[in-house]
């Protein structure tokens, strides 16, 4: 068997032990050592490289970001940050139709301004944001999908652990994916607003109404989410604008959280310990997912396929714009059933190079960060469509009276949003790149 | 109890690992105040790359043990749910020694490298530390986890028992 | 049967090591072995691991041949170590060949116990190393307080002494570091400098008068051991034919296209290059021969005889240096003299020039 051939039946084998629940990270680990034994056809220089290669993959300083982030994300939390946002956008217009789940959609999105990961967003948010919805009279399929459909805000809007990972595989500068990613989330936020303004219309038993709120008051819930306000310009606009790395944004993110949470009384040492052991369990997830797929697209690498593949594809003479939408469709398959990171680590070393041999009348650093914002936007499509959706899982749990069929029914307008913003933005990649042209 | 002993340790550890992130979050935090503060005389931390390197390293390992032991990594459940009981169990069973094998030899090759650099008198680039001292620090984390991956494998063969009033692992992260 | 070679690297295929000397020995390696060895060339680390592994995976079979930066591993070569000292190595537009030539010889005859495990293909530097800094260098004490990253902890040894602040980051976090306070110049050869934009981040560049370069950087293309063994006598021939002062050369020619080009481009945008005058550089020679010293002292405790391997390294160079040289010791000719850049004895200053554009 070559090395091609191998490479492509390691795809179905992977897949499988996936589907049955093997771990995401040993399966690629499995994967890629067995397949490129295979190839070397003796075990010795796998054992070599495995004298370095896990200390060097998780020691380094570009990955180094995503536990800072994650730590960040607890203590917003332990700071009661997530409730003021949603106390602030919910005295804004929480009494217009539908206002308190547009409320927790901006919530979301203030939330995903300080916090690089869609889980974390999706469960804190819904922690706070979902007995406010049920008690206002939302049905239980809106709160839980508008909840679901926010908590990918987390993500969509910069920092954002998927982006970080975008970067490293591609070389591509972290800061300036960022400043990309900022307008299409800013969009998904609207979009997210309007189908719930939709919604509510076609279904008007579905919210309830709250009694407006006065003006003073609306003015101090306003107040009080200065911290975020103040954390997220110091960690995204200093590291856009010049005064840290990522990295170093991420630290400073973490201190600040830590810092505000401990000034409101929330941080103390059975609260830290408890930010502690989800910051260890989500980043060990990460990191042995990152761990399997550096061996399995070792392996990958070995094998020739993505360099041939890329050949292939380019030889084809296919119009660029077919092969983007089959990517893309890809991703959104995959994303019924896998996790984002996973689908990112595995497939951008084979869908990479092939976007890059094709010409988009675009600059390569252009063609590569809208690329990677479109891919950001479809992987993370896979966290609300059924029957694998990460944050549908999450937020269901949250509402133990809602059946996990009422939320996948309500989840899809907000579906069909992403897929019209994907298509929006691909079509015209000036949307994704306007930032940018105008910082140049 | 072993297996008490066991997830104590692997808790233990995420804490060791949580402080070192802290540490990394304080280290660079000092080490930004000092080079907006260059006027004053003052500068970054020496070194400060390196060490949020090492330490980014030596907390990933101590993470991983409780990690597993709260089944925290990711999974899909999508023809888990459809298997029948006996093979469900079996594929449980698999992954946990799988798992096990896996760390045993990377941990078995991180002893190895630990070594070779010791051999080699490598160091880090400004504070010329002994590359040997992370890997060390790293070998720890990783002779917990095969504690830790040990331990699960023997209560899925029946052998050990959940210790009372710890933690069920969840369903698994999707 | 057809062989595979897998070259394995960490710059990006278009970069000028890879175009300009990995490429063409490839290409000629599978000419001259008629269509029997196949390379497959593998860059920016494709096979995964980090940088600083590279020579090991040559040494380990991970891939069949590797192309790596010896300082990336401190401590692990010491005697090849003496190429990254201050002002030992030439400058001049064919600096980057000549070193390599000497470099190759050098190994050969003093660090052969470092390659000992794998098959030696070329041992190379890059051209001169130099400033490239924000605010300009007018003496050594305007890199006092800055935040510099070194090519090498040879250079970070240097740069503590002359009260600037090292900052060790890998080379592609540069351009971003630059961008934002968090570097405040950087030191590398003109070759990498497009690649990492230096010259638009930057507006000054620093060099010295005399013939010697600020630092340089010892590089290794090195083959797996077994991999040579169990080739049949005529490819190894092939390899062979392909290994050694000329395929060194060759690596080094690759450098010194790349330093043209680099500073061709830094002068287009209009950037700032200085020499500083032989006054000048006499002060840095002191800090610089205290580096040594310093290194001298260290790897004696490795039982190695620095002072004589610095002697060696600087003398392999000689026999290939235009006899004219105004190279001295900072103890001799040009009598060291207090920091006055504008003086200056006339003769020692007239090779200190500013070159404007
Ligand atoms: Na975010
Ligand atoms: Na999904």
């Amino acid at each position: 068997m070559t090395g091609i051939e191998l490479a492509a039946w390691s795809f179905p084998v992977l897949l499988g032990l996936i589907f049955i629940r093997v771990p995401i990270g040993l399966a690629m680990a499995l994967c890629g050592l067995v397949g490129a034994y295979w190839i070397y056809g003796t075990p010795v220089p796998l054992l070599n490289q495995l004298k370095q290669v896990t200390f060097t993959t998780f020691s380094n300083y570009n990955l180094s970001v995503i536990p800072l982030f994650l730590l960040m994300g607890q203590f917003a939390a332990l700071g009661g940050l997530s409730r003021s946002l949603f106390k602030a956008a919910e005295a804004w217009i929480g009494h217009y139709k539908g206002g308190v789940a547009m409320a927790a959609v901006g919530a979301c999105a203030g939330f995903g301004a300080i916090c690089g990961s869609s889980l974390a967003t999706a469960a804190t948010m819904g922690q706070v944001a979902l007995p406010e919805l049920r008690r206002a009279g939302y049905s239980g399929a809106l709160s839980t999908a508008c909840l679901a459909a926010g908590g990918t805000l987390g993500i969509l809007i910069p920092p954002s652990v998927v982006l970080v990972i975008y970067a490293i595989l591609t070389e591509q500068n972290i800061a300036k994916l960022f400043l990309a990613a900022f307008i299409p989330g800013i969009l998904a936020a609207i979009g997210y607003i309007i189908v719930i303004s939709i919604y509510v219309r076609l279904k008007p038993d579905s919210a309830g109404r709250m009694e407006p709120v006065p003006m003073r008051e609306r003015w101090q819930a306003l107040a009080g989410t200065w911290p975020v306000i103040v954390i997220f310009l110091a960690v995204v606009g200093g590291i856009y604008s010049g005064i840290f790395t990522p990295t170093e944004g991420a630290a400073v993110g973490a201190f600040g959280t830590g810092l505000a949470a401990w000034l409101a009384g929330g941080l103390n040492a059975k609260t830290l310990r408890e930010a502690i052991y989800g910051t260890a369990i989500a980043t060990g997830m990460i990191f042995m997912i990152v761990l399997g797929a550096g061996l399995y697209n070792t392996f990958l690498a070995l094998s020739q396929l993505p360099q041939e593949l890329a050949q292939w594809v380019i030889g084809q003479g296919l119009s660029p714009w077919l092969v983007l939408t089959l990517i893309l469709v890809i991703y959104l398959l995959l994303g019924c059933v896998m996790d984002s990171l996973s689908m990112i680590l595995l497939t951008i070393p084979i869908f990479f190079p092939m976007i890059m041999g094709l010409d988009f009348g675009l600059t390569p650093e252009e063609t590569a960060i809208w690329f990677g914002i479109l891919v950001l936007i479809v992987v993370e499509v896979g966290l609300i469509t059924p029957p694998v959706g990460m944050n549908l899982f999450v937020i269901n749990n949250l509402a133990r009276d809602v059946p996990i069929v009422h939320t996948y029914r309500g989840v899809t307008p907000f579906v069909i949003s992403d897929l019209v913003r994907t298509a929006i933005l691909a079509a015209v990649p000036g949307i994704t790149l306007v930032a940018l042209r105008l910082t140049a | 109890m072993m297996t008490t002993w066991v997830f104590r340790l692997a808790r233990a550890s995420a804490i060791v690992g949580g402080l070192v992130l802290c540490a990394i979050t304080l280290l660079s935090v000092a080490s930004i105040t000092g080079r907006a503060l260059n006027g004053f005389g003052l500068g970054p931390v020496p070194g400060d790359f390196e060490l949020v390197e090492a330490g980014t390293g030596v907390a990933v390992f101590l993470f991983l043990p409780w990690t597993y032991l709260r089944g925290g990594h990711a999974t899909v459940d999508l023809l888990y749910n459809h298997l029948p009981a006996a093979m469900r169990k079996a594929v449980t069973l698999a992954s946990d020694v799988l798992m096990l094998l896996l760390w045993l030899v990377l941990t078995w090759r991180l002893w190895a490298g630990m070594w070779e650099k010791r051999e080699y008198l490598e160091t880090t680039f400004i504070l010329q530390m002994p590359v040997w001292w992370a890997y060390a620090l790293c070998v720890v984390g990783a002779v917990i986890g095969c504690l830790a991956y040990l331990t699960k494998t023997l209560i899925e063969l029946g052998l050990a028992r959940y210790p009372h009033g710890w933690p069920v692992p969840t369903a698994g992260v999707h | 049967q057809q062989i595979t070679l897998r070259v394995h690297h960490f710059l990006p295929a278009q970069a000028n090591v890879p175009r300009l000397a990995i490429e063409p020995w490839a290409k000629k390696i599978e000419a001259e072995s008629g269509g029997r060895i196949k390379v497959q060339i593998f860059p920016a680390m494709q096979m995964g691991g980090s940088p600083a592994q590279l020579f090991d995976q040559a040494r380990d079979g991970v891939a069949d041949v590797t192309w790596t930066v010896l300082g990336y591993t401190p401590g692990r070569f010491p005697k090849m170590e003496v190429f990254e000292l201050p002002f030992l190595t030439p400058s001049g537009e064919r600096a980057g060949e000549i070193t390599s030539r000497a470099a190759w010889e050098y190994a050969q005859r003093f660090a052969a116990d470092e390659f000992k495990d794998v098959k030696l293909i070329a041992v190379h530097t890059h051209g001169p190393g130099l400033f490239h800094t924000k605010q300009p260098i007018t003496g050594l004490e305007s890199v006092r307080g800055m935040k510099i990253r070194g090519g090498t902890r040879i250079v970070n040894n240097m740069l503590v002494k002359l009260g600037a602040t090292p900052v060790g980051m890998p080379v592609p976090q540069v351009t971003e570091a630059l961008s934002k306070g968090v570097l405040d110049g950087t030191t590398i050869p003109w070759e990498v400098g497009p690649s990492l934009r230096v010259h638009e981040l930057v507006k000054n560049h620093t060099t010295f008068a005399g013939d010697r370069a600020l630092y340089n950087m010892a590089f290794a293309f090195s083959m797996n051991k077994a991999k040579y063994e169990s080739l049949p006598p005529d490819l190894k021939k092939v390899i062979d034919d392909n290994a050694g002062a000329e395929t060194s050369a060759l690596f080094g020619k690759a450098m010194d296209e790349g330093d043209k080009a680099g500073r061709d481009i830094a002068l287009k945008a209009g950037n700032k290059i200085t020499q500083l005058d032989l006054a000048e550089t006499q002060r840095w020679l002191r800090t610089a021969s205290s580096v040594e010293d310093d290194w001298v002292k260290e790897v004696r405790g490795k039982g190695i005889d620095g002072a004589q391997l610095i002697k060696e390294a600087s003398r392999s160079k000689r026999a290939t240096r235009s006899p004219s040289s105004i190279w001295l010791k900072p103890s001799a000719g040009c009598a060291p003299r207090p920091a006055s850049r504008t003086i200056g004895s006339k003769r020692c200053a007239a090779r200190g020039s500013m070159v404007r554009n």
